[in-house]
C-alpha cells in the first residue's frame, strides 16, 4: 500500500493550520451525541419537551423554551411555546446533527414533531409531524427520542404494533424525515449472530454511539403495555412487571449488526459513553435494582457488563433514572424518580463510584441536562403521564442548579403546573452561537 | 504544492510563517504517515468486510447546475450517475484540520488506491464540490486539483464549483449541507462555519452513506464502494 504521496499532500494541506486550531469556551450538554454540532459558548436556551395535562392551559404536548442567556431580561423565564395536536406522551427529543431541527417524539401515538430551532433558537418553528411511524417502520411504535447521526435519526424505540410488548428496534430516517431503515433488537430466536444470545430480550431503550470504536449500545426498558399503564396496577400485577428489559446490547455501529448481548437486570436506562479518548466505557442505571452498571473494555479489548456501584439504600430502590457524566469523566449525577434526589457520585475510578453528594431536588425529579462545563444543571420532573406521583407530590417542574464541585446551589425555579404549561420532560439547549461537533473539537 | 496554495491564499493564511508550517509538520507527521488499513488512535476496529452488510437506500442524489474545474458546465447528475460515486463538499480556504483537509485526504487515498486496482479505477469517481464559489473559481480548484491529484491514471476525480450562490444554495439544501458564515471573516479555521458531509452514492443515483466527523474512515469508505459493488453483480447474476 503506497501511502507516502497521499500522506505528504495531507500534511500540506492540514499543516497550515493545526496550530491555529485554539480551543474556545464550549458549554454544550454533556449527554448528547458526538456527531452533534456544539453549541460555542454558553447555552443561551433550554428547550422543554412537555406532555399536555388535560385542563391545564390548552392541554397539549408542548415545546417550551426558556431563555438562560446570564444578564438577559427574561432570564430564567419562558420565551415562547409551541403546541403540537393532543397529547401523545411527550418523551425524549433530539436535534439534527447540524443542529438545526429538533425532532420531538410521542410515545403513545408514535408521531415524531419536527421543528426548526435554527433561524430562531429563541421561536421554534413548526416544521413537520411524521405520522405514519408504525407502517413506514414496519410495526415499531414508541419512539423513544432521536439521536443525531451524520445526516440521519437514529430512533431507539420501546414497543410494536403486534402485541405492544416490550420487542422492538431502532428505526433511521434521513434529516429531511425520509424513512431508512428498521434494526429489530435480537432475541433469542433470531439473535443475528449475537453472542450471548440466550440472553436476549429483544427490548429497547436508549442507543448510543462511541465513534473512535465503531461502538453502538443500546439499553432496555418495556413495551407500551407497561409503560401507558398506571404505575401502581402495574407495580401490582407481577406478570406485568416481568416484561422488563434485562439487557444491552453491542453493535458494530457501521453494519448495525449486534455483536453482544450482555445481561443487565431492571431496565438499564441512559447511556452515558466516557468522552476521554482513552476511556473505553460507558454507564448506565439499571431502574428497578437501583444499580449502577459499567459496560467497558477489558484489558483484552472485549467488551464487558459489570455492576459497580448501588443507587440509595431505600427498601425496594429510588428508581434511578436519568444520569449525566461530566465532560471530564469524573462526576456522575444521577436523578431517582421515587425519592425526588440527585446523587452526585466520583467516577475517577469507574469500577469503584462513591457518592460525594446528595441533593433533594422535588417531591419526584426524571431527567437532567448539564452544561459542557460542569458548572450548570437543569432538572425536571416528569417520567411518564402514568408513573407522576399524584396530588401535592406531582410537582412539576423547571429547576436550574450551579455545581461548585461539591453541592448543588439553586439558581432559579420553573413551576410548569402554575404556568399552566404541564408536565416537564426532556431538556436541550438551545443557541444562536453553533461550532463543530465533539468529535472534530476533541481531536 | 504548498506554496501555490500558501501564495494565493489571503487573510490569517497569508501570515503563517515557514516556522509554524515546519512545526506543524513536525506535529501531523506520527498521526497521518500510517498505513491506511490499519488501526489507529481515532478508528481503533475493524473494518467490515464488504457486501457482509446491507447500505439502505437514504434518498435520491439532487442535481444541480455545476461547473467543473476545467470551465465545463454541466449538471451535477452527471459526475453522481453510472459510477460508484464519493461526493464530498469542502471549501479550499478551510483551516480546520479534521474538515475540509481530512476529507480531500481521504479522497486522495482512495484515488491512491485506484491506481492499483482496475475495478476501483473503472467503477469509482471522486467528487469534491466547492461551497465557496466566489473563492473557489474554475481556475483556482483546477490548481487545488493538481495539488491533489497528481497522479492522471486511476478513478475519475473532478473538482466542480458553481457559477452563482443561487446555483449553490439549492444543491446545498437539497444535500443538507450546512454552510454558514463565521462572525469573524479571519478566523483562523477559515472564513465558514460547516458540518462535515461526505456522500456515497450508486450508480443509479441514490445515496447509500453519509459520512461526517467520525465515520469517515477511509477503510469503511472503501468496504462500502465495494459492498455496493458486490450488492450490483449479485443482482446482475439474478
Amino acid at each position: 500500500m503506497k501511502t507516502s504521496n497521499v500522506s505528504s499532500r495531507f500534511l500540506f494541506v492540514t499543516a497550515f493550520v493545526v496550530v491555529l486550531n485554539f480551543g474556545s469556551t464550549r458549554a454544550d450538554e454533556t449527554c448528547s451525541s458526538p456527531y452533534l454540532a456544539r453549541i460555542d459558548g454558553q447555552e443561551e436556551f433550554v428547550f422543554v419537551w412537555t406532555l399536555g395535562v388535560d385542563g391545564l392551559g390548552d392541554g397539549a404536548d408542548k415545546l417550551v423554551t426558556v431563555d438562560v442567556k446570564p444578564g438577559s431580561p427574561t432570564y430564567g423565564k419562558v420565551v415562547s411555546t409551541a403546541s403540537v395536536e393532543g397529547r401523545n406522551e411527550a418523551h425524549h427529543a433530539g436535534f439534527t446533527d447540524d443542529r438545526h431541527q429538533i425532532w420531538l417524539a410521542g410515545l403513545d401515538t408514535s408521531r415524531v414533531f419536527i421543528f426548526d430551532v435554527f433561524s430562531d433558537p429563541a421561536k421554534p418553528r413548526y416544521v413537520k409531524t411524521i405520522d405514519n411511524f408504525e407502517k413506514t417502520t414496519g410495526g415499531a411504535i414508541g419512539p423513544h427520542g432521536a439521536y443525531p447521526l451524520p445526516g440521519r435519526m437514529l430512533i431507539p424505540c420501546l414497543s410494536n404494533a403486534k402485541d405492544k410488548g416490550g420487542r422492538t428496534a431502532l428505526v433511521e430516517f434521513g434529516n429531511d424525515g425520509n424513512y431508512i431503515a428498521t434494526h429489530w433488537l435480537p432475541t433469542k430466536e433470531d439473535a443475528h449472530g449475537a453472542a450471548n444470545a440466550d440472553f436476549a430480550d429483544g427490548y429497547g431503550y436508549d442507543a448510543r454511539v462511541l465513534p473512535r470504536k465503531n461502538a453502538l449500545l443500546t439499553s432496555s426498558f418495556t413495551g407500551w403495555n407497561n409503560y401507558m399503564r398506571d404505575l401502581g396496577q402495574l407495580l401490582g400485577d407481577a406478570e406485568a412487571m416481568k416484561h422488563f428489559g434485562s439487557t444491552m446490547v453491542m453493535w458494530d455501529f457501521h453494519t448495525r449488526q449486534p455483536k453482544k448481548i450482555f445481561q443487565v437486570p431492571g431496565a438499564p436506562l441512559e447511556i452515558r459513553w466516557a468522552w476521554d479518548p482513552k476511556h473505553n466505557y460507558a454507564f448506565t442505571a439499571a431502574a428497578l435494582t437501583s444499580k449502577l452498571w459499567l459496560v467497558y473494555a477489558d484489558e483484552k479489548g472485549e467488551w464487558q457488563a459489570k455492576d459497580v456501584a448501588s443507587i440509595g439504600e431505600a427498601k425496594g430502590g429510588v428508581l434511578p433514572v436519568d444520569i449525566s457524566l461530566s465532560a471530564d469523566d469524573k462526576t456522575l449525577f444521577v436523578c431517582s424518580f421515587l425519592d425526588g434526589k440527585c446523587r452526585v457520585f466520583d467516577i475517577s475510578d469507574p469500577q469503584k463510584p462513591k457518592q460525594i453528594h446528595e441533593k433533594q431536588i422535588g417531591k419526584q425529579v426524571n431527567m437532567v441536562s448539564q452544561s459542557w462545563d460542569g458548572k450548570r444543571l437543569y432538572f425536571t420532573s416528569s417520567l411518564l403521564a402514568k408513573w407522576d406521583k399524584t396530588g401535592a407530590d406531582n410537582e412539576q417542574f423547571l429547576r436550574a442548579y450551579v455545581w461548585d464541585g461539591k453541592e448543588l446551589k439553586p439558581q432559579f425555579d420553573l413551576d410548569f403546573t402554575a404556568l399552566k404549561l404541564g408536565r416537564a420532560h426532556q431538556m436541550l439547549f438551545g443557541s444562536n452561537k453553533l461550532g463543530p461537533n465533539r468529535v472534530v473539537a476533541s481531536k | 504544492m504548498t506554496l501555490i496554495v500558501q501564495q494565493e491564499s489571503s487573510g490569517p493564511w497569508a501570515r503563517i510563517t515557514i516556522f509554524t508550517l515546519a512545526l506543524s509538520l513536525a506535529m501531523i507527521i506520527p498521526v497521518a504517515a500510517g498505513d491506511v488499513f490499519s488501526r489507529d488512535r481515532e478508528h481503533d476496529y475493524d473494518a467490515p468486510a464488504p457486501g457482509s452488510y446491507n447500505l439502505p437506500v437514504i434518498k435520491v442524489a439532487a442535481d444541480g447546475a455545476v461547473i467543473k474545474s476545467n470551465g465545463r458546465a454541466l449538471n451535477l447528475r452527471d459526475v453522481t450517475r453510472e459510477r460508484v460515486t464519493v461526493l464530498s463538499f469542502i471549501y479550499t480556504r478551510c483551516a480546520a484540520p479534521n474538515a475540509c483537509p481530512y476529507a480531500t485526504n481521504v479522497m486522495s487515498q482512495l484515488h491512491h488506491l485506484s491506481l492499483e486496482d482496475s475495478a476501483l479505477a473503472k467503477n469509482m469517481r471522486l467528487v469534491s464540490m466547492s461551497f465557496d464559489p466566489d473563492y473557489d473559481t474554475p481556475h483556482r480548484l483546477a490548481e487545488y486539483a493538481e495539488a491533489m491529484r497528481d497522479e492522471k491514471s486511476g478513478c475519475e476525480w473532478d473538482f466542480a464549483t458553481t457559477k452563482s450562490r443561487a446555483d449553490l444554495e439549492s444543491i446545498l439544501n437539497a444535500y443538507g449541507q450546512a454552510v454558514d458564515k463565521r462572525q469573524n471573516p479571519a478566523d483562523p479555521q477559515g472564513p465558514l462555519y460547516h458540518i462535515l458531509r461526505v456522500f456515497l452514492i450508486d450508480r443509479d443515483g441514490r445515496i447509500r452513506n453519509i459520512y461526517s466527523s467520525g465515520t469517515l474512515d477511509v477503510r469503511l469508505v472503501l468496504a462500502d464502494v465495494k459492498t455496493l459493488l458486490l450488492e450490483e453483480a449479485k443482482v446482475s447474476k439474478q
